[in-house]
């Protein structure tokens, strides 16, 4: 037993992801995709073989300080898994929807430095780590070219300024708790600022209110492969990264997972295009898990991890199958798909129904388990009441109202709604294949939740009841009155159309804030240009003639005995020191050193 | 049975030195293979002591037997472990450039030999006084090969090394003798108990520690006691030079070090602030003073020697300030310092030989004339800066680091401040080289010293191992045990 822990921790499998992702522009796209899919997937025993001996492992030193590079918990554990484990299906699609494999390659080292930052032991290697999850994912988007350089760049801009906010956060708790250095103590963040600027950068990865812009504004764009990795890792590993930082919770953060819930929703209704649509339900199921992660309560924070678990699946399946549908029409937006694509596509239209009815929290399907944990927290313990109701669980019932309505919206327009002109066939095998996989795997934890509970963190403090009455009649009600919700407003949602969000304010607002601070610095800098000419004009002659210098620098009267100390000493200053002029400043030294020390 | 090793890597060397003189009687430039033989198993033999302090802690030997403290002690530990092997790699490699840069007279040799001797007994002795006849071996080895230029700045260079660094050794020699009178003894250990007990703030105490940091800041080419140091590497030959500017300050920074922390140890400079700020500030005096005048050369070689200046008191301010991560800083800068600064002379021999150019505005283009010499010079020379991942770069981090936790901010800021310093005069260095247009007047092989392909590359090695070197340098830490010699 002992032997195999040993050697599962010589190295941690963050590193022999990210080592194989950098094989894989060498060699053939089969080949790759297949050494990218094990690697992926060997995460995953890995990772639950060393459950059962938690600590810290491979502790070593980086620059000076302590790190940990190799961190077993229950909650390092149940991330490994997910990211390792969907990591591989998502390669496995890739594979199956053409992508080349320097993209893979790409995709497949974003895979590594996000099990590498769920498996690090402190704060050092978690930033470090945290930077590399925003640079592969920015090269990943890049690789698309196009619209989504640009994207891409406002996403690096934004990530960049959320990984300093986090790194400084980091540093002033470094700062307040001095001996403990960088190492998860179980604490979370010293509160005061250290707090709140790792909420702030963090919250840029979970998409906080007014901070999330860059999820709808980037997954959408680059290849339909990408997009599946893109939905997985960075928000869910945010998540984790909150609860390293938060560990027991924190009101205000409560109200924003349940308030990105609703305004989530509210946005996903209005899109028409297809990954758009869902980049905006993934604030809103983040909120669930923000929501899960600020109450403080276990059953809510076991609830905030099995909800990324099933989140990953759920919303991985629905890019996946808008993938085929956008491989097999070539169109993204729902309004010109033409609809009715459920005969020629069945597999397809059941993978995604599978899918839609999971995020929405139909029971049976493991959406239904995981949100209900986090709702029924939220209801249970009555804390978070405002006049005389339980506030956080109406507003998260709200945004599954919401949700339901949404997705009845994608499949009725997709699936159901008119006829397609033309021909359209359903995915090709390998598609249907992952596709299935993951359909299956939603639809198994949904009616046995408990092959996860088995894995979920702080499993001996809460206990969860899926299946009793009420709750499955709240499950029941919830999808009645999203129906219901679509049929009545579904007139209003398609005249509202595209919704303008906190982007357009914000881009221009960049953009003319910086063309500003570029004039200031402009002017500015004519200004300072021409004393820093001068000033540049004299140290050159001082540097390249020290002696002609030195000596106009010189009193009138004491150049002639400078010249006559020049002609006599070695050296073009005559400031050379000869020998009996060393040994006087020797003793002058001496002199000194006594007298300070005496 | 390794422990008695430790007397046999100076022996050795010493006895060596004999052989090319007496072999002078029937043969010429006989010299250089004895060195090769003697230092190549120097080496080896150094290699195999160094791997018993790896694998089994600090190594302690007694001379003939003789017990503490009475008689000789020789010892390894962290603090002097990278100084030794850094001696055994730099002094093959730089005897393989003089095979064919030479000097090749036979009394070269000697003298090379004789110095090699005197670095490795510093680095390995554990007692004061043989320490400071150490350090007279040094210098003398010193001396001569600087002499060896032959002709009249040589010479000037060598007797102005001499007569300043006899006294210096002088003060040093006076300042045991105060610590002899307080205590009785001079064995490092025995000497740092007892000094302990006669009082940290005794007047006697004190005074011998100023002769001593006084002494030893002339070997050391501390500002502004280094003016020898910049005449005696700019007159001597290439392989000289290298040599010199790689090992003989470096020793002499050890030996510091070794007093400061072993004999008078980190409580001493906790119970004395100002002798510890007096310690960190004369470093970081040395680390501005050392740069600007850098800046201000106009011949290479004395660009260097200053920047030598600064570099030394980066290291000296790491063992004032005392705690392990700036000692861990400095030992770490001591070792990669002596392999850029010895490379990076060699390097401009290698200009110097091809075209005869010595001077900072001759140097105009040459980069592209000689591409991996001038990318080696490039290289060196940025690790010198202190840019990431070189080993340049690690020994500025952990002293800069030690001093954030020592409290002593100030003293980061410098270290900051020199590196832009350095980068002033480095970036003038590498423009002129790469981007300056070469005159038509200076041509092949102007320096009438042919260069070979194994100097140049002796010298891409060089600038090779500083780049690997650096990440792996945080490692090596842990096997230091630097605690122990700190008497944590």
């Amino acid at each position: 037993m002992s032997a195999t822990v040993d050697l599962l921790t010589t190295v941690p499998p963050a590193f022999v992801v990210i080592a194989v992702a950098l094989v894989i522009p060498f060699v053939s796209d089969r080949v790759g995709h297949t050494i990218g899919f094990v690697a992926s997937l060997g995460v995953v025993p890995w990772a639950l073989a060393l459950r059962s001996s938690p600590g810290d492992y491979i502790q070593t030193a980086f620059m000076g300080f302590d790190v940990v590079l190799l961190n077993i918990d229950a909650f390092s554990v149940v991330m490994a898994v997910i990211f390792g484990g969907f990591g591989a299906v998502a390669v496995a699609y890739s594979y199956y929807v053409d992508a080349s494999r320097i993209q893979t390659a790409f995709a497949v080292s974003y895979v590594g430095t996000s099990v590498g930052a769920v498996l690090v032991g402190d704060w050092l290697t978690l930033v470090f780590f945290w930077e590399l999850m925003a640079v592969t994912s920015t090269l990943l988007v890049w690789y698309y070219g196009g619209k989504a350089v640009r994207a891409g760049y406002r996403y690096a801009l934004l990530h960049g300024a959320g990984g300093s906010l986090l790194m400084s956060a980091v540093v002033l708790n470094y700062v307040q708790r001095g001996a403990e250095g960088f190492v998860f103590t179980g604490e979370g963040m010293a509160s005061g600022l250290p707090a709140v600027l790792a909420a702030l950068g963090i919250g840029v990865n979970v998409g906080f209110i007014g901070l999330h812009a860059w999820i709808p504004d980037t997954y959408p764009r680059p290849g339909i492969g990408a997009s599946v990795f893109l939905c997985a890792f960075t928000t869910k590993a945010g998540v984790y990264g909150l609860y390293r930082a938060f560990p027991d919770g924190n009101v205000a953060l409560a109200y924003m997972g349940a308030g990105m819930t609703v305004y989530g929703v509210v946005y996903a209704l209005l899109q028409t295009d297809m990954r758009r649509l869902l980049a905006y339900h993934i604030q809103a199921q983040v909120g669930y898990m923000v929501g899960g992660i600020g109450m403080t309560s276990a059953l809510a924070t076991a609830g905030g991890f099995a909800h990324v678990f099933n989140h990953i699946l759920y919303k991985g399946l629905l890019f996946m199958t808008a993938g085929v549908l956008i491989y097999r029409t070539g169109e993204n937006s729902l309004k010109k798909l033409g609809g009715g694509l459920w005969r020629r596509t069945p597999v397809t239209a059941g993978a995604f129904a599978v899918a839609a009815l999971s995020i929405s929290g139909f029971p049976g399907f493991n959406g239904f388990v995981s949100k209900g944990m986090i709702t029924a927290a939220a209801g249970k313990t009555q804390r978070y009441v405002v006049g005389g109701q339980d506030i956080l669980w109406w507003l998260m019932m709200l945004g599954a109202v919401g949700t339901f309505m949404s997705f009845v919206k994608f499949g009725y327009y997709a699936f159901v709604k008119g006829s397609y002109e033309g021909k359209v066939r359903d995915g090709n095998i390998g598609q249907k294949l992952t596709v299935s996989a993951l359909a299956v795997a939603c639809f198994v934890l949904g009616v046995a939740p408990g092959l996860l509970f088995g894995i979920l963190p702080l499993s001996d403090e809460w206990t969860a009841h899926p299946f009793t009455t009420g709750h499955l009649l709240e499950g029941f009600t919830l999808a009645a009155l999203g129906i219901a919700g679509f049929y009545v407003a579904r007139g209003a949602i398609s005249r509202i159309g595209v919704a303008r969000d906190v982007d357009s304010v914000y881009n221009p607002g960049v953009f003319y804030g910086t063309r500003a601070v570029a004039r200031f610095t402009t002017m500015a800098y004519t200004a300072v240009d021409s004393g820093a000419v001068r000033l540049a004009g004299f140290c050159t002659r001082a540097v390249n003639q020290p002696a002609e210098t030195a000596r106009r620098l010189l009193p009138e009267g004491a150049r002639e005995t400078y010249d006559e100390r020049v002609a006599k000493k070695p050296g073009e200053t005559g400031t050379r020191a000869g020998i009996g002029e060393t040994v006087l400043m020797l003793s002058l030294v001496l002199a000194v050193v006594m007298y300070l020390f005496l | 049975m390794t422990d008695a090793l430790l007397g046999v890597v100076i022996a050795l060397p010493v006895i060596a030195s004999v052989v090319p003189l007496v072999a002078s009687f029937w043969r010429e430039e006989i010299g250089w293979y004895v060195a090769v033989v003697a230092l190549v198993l120097n080496a080896v033999l150094i290699g195999s002591v160094v791997r018993s302090f790896v694998s089994g802690g600090i190594l302690s030997h007694e001379v003939g037997g003789v017990a503490v403290p009475y008689g000789i002690e020789l010892a390894l530990d962290g603090l002097s472990a990278p100084v030794l092997v850094v001696i055994a790699v730099v002094s093959v490699g730089t005897l393989a450039y003089t095979r064919t840069a030479g000097p090749r007279s036979n009394s070269f040799y000697s003298g090379y030999l004789l110095l090699t001797a005197g670095l490795v007994g510093v680095t390995v002795t554990a007692d004061v006084f043989n320490l400071y006849v150490f350090i007279e071996i040094t210098g003398l080895g010193a001396y001569a090969l600087i002499a060896s230029g032959g002709d009249g700045r040589s010479a000037y260079a060598a007797l102005k090394y001499l007569l300043v660094g006899t006294v210096g050794a002088s003060l040093y020699l006076i300042g045991i003798a105060y610590a002899f009178v307080a205590t009785g003894t001079l064995n490092m250990a025995d000497l740092s108990a007892r000094l302990a007990d006669v009082g940290y703030g005794d007047t006697i105490v004190l005074a011998s520690f100023a002769f001593i940091i006084a002494g030893l800041g002339v070997k050391v080419a501390l500002f502004p006691l280094h003016t020898w140091q910049p005449d005696a590497y700019s007159a001597s030959p290439y392989g000289v030079a290298g040599y010199v500017s790689a090992l003989v300050s470096t020793v002499a920074a050890y030996a510091l070090g070794r007093v400061i922390l072993t004999v008078y140890t980190p409580g001493f400079l906790t119970a004395n602030p100002v002798v510890s700020s007096g310690l960190i500030y004369f470093g970081a005096l040395s680390i501005v003073a050392g740069s600007v005048l850098a800046v201000l050369q106009t011949d290479v070689r004395r660009l260097l020697a200053y920047s030598s200046v600064s570099q030394f008191g980066l290291i000296v301010a790491g063992f004032g300030i005392g705690n392990t991560a700036s000692v861990f800083g400095s030992v770490v800068h001591l070792f990669g310092h002596a392999v850029m600064k010895g490379a990076l002379f060699l390097t401009a021999g290698i200009i110097a030989y091809r075209f005869g150019v010595t001077r900072l505005d001759e140097y105009a283009g040459v980069a592209r004339r000689v591409p991996y010499a001038g990318a080696a010079f490039a290289v060196l020379a940025l690790s010198l800066v202190g840019v990431p991942p070189a080993i340049g770069f690690v020994g500025k981090w952990y002293v800069a680091l030690g001093a954030v936790r020592a409290g002593e901010t100030a003293v980061a800021v410098v270290i900051f401040a020199s590196t832009l310093l350095t980068l002033m005069y480095v970036a003038r260095l590498l423009d002129r080289m790469y981007y300056g247009e070469a005159p038509e007047a200076v041509a092949d092989g102007g320096g009438g010293t042919r260069v070979t392909r194994g100097m140049v590359a002796l010298v891409v090695l060089a600038s090779v191992a500083v780049v690997a070197l650096g990440p792996s340098a945080s490692a090596v830490q842990e096997t230091l045990a630097l605690g122990e010699v700190l008497g944590g």
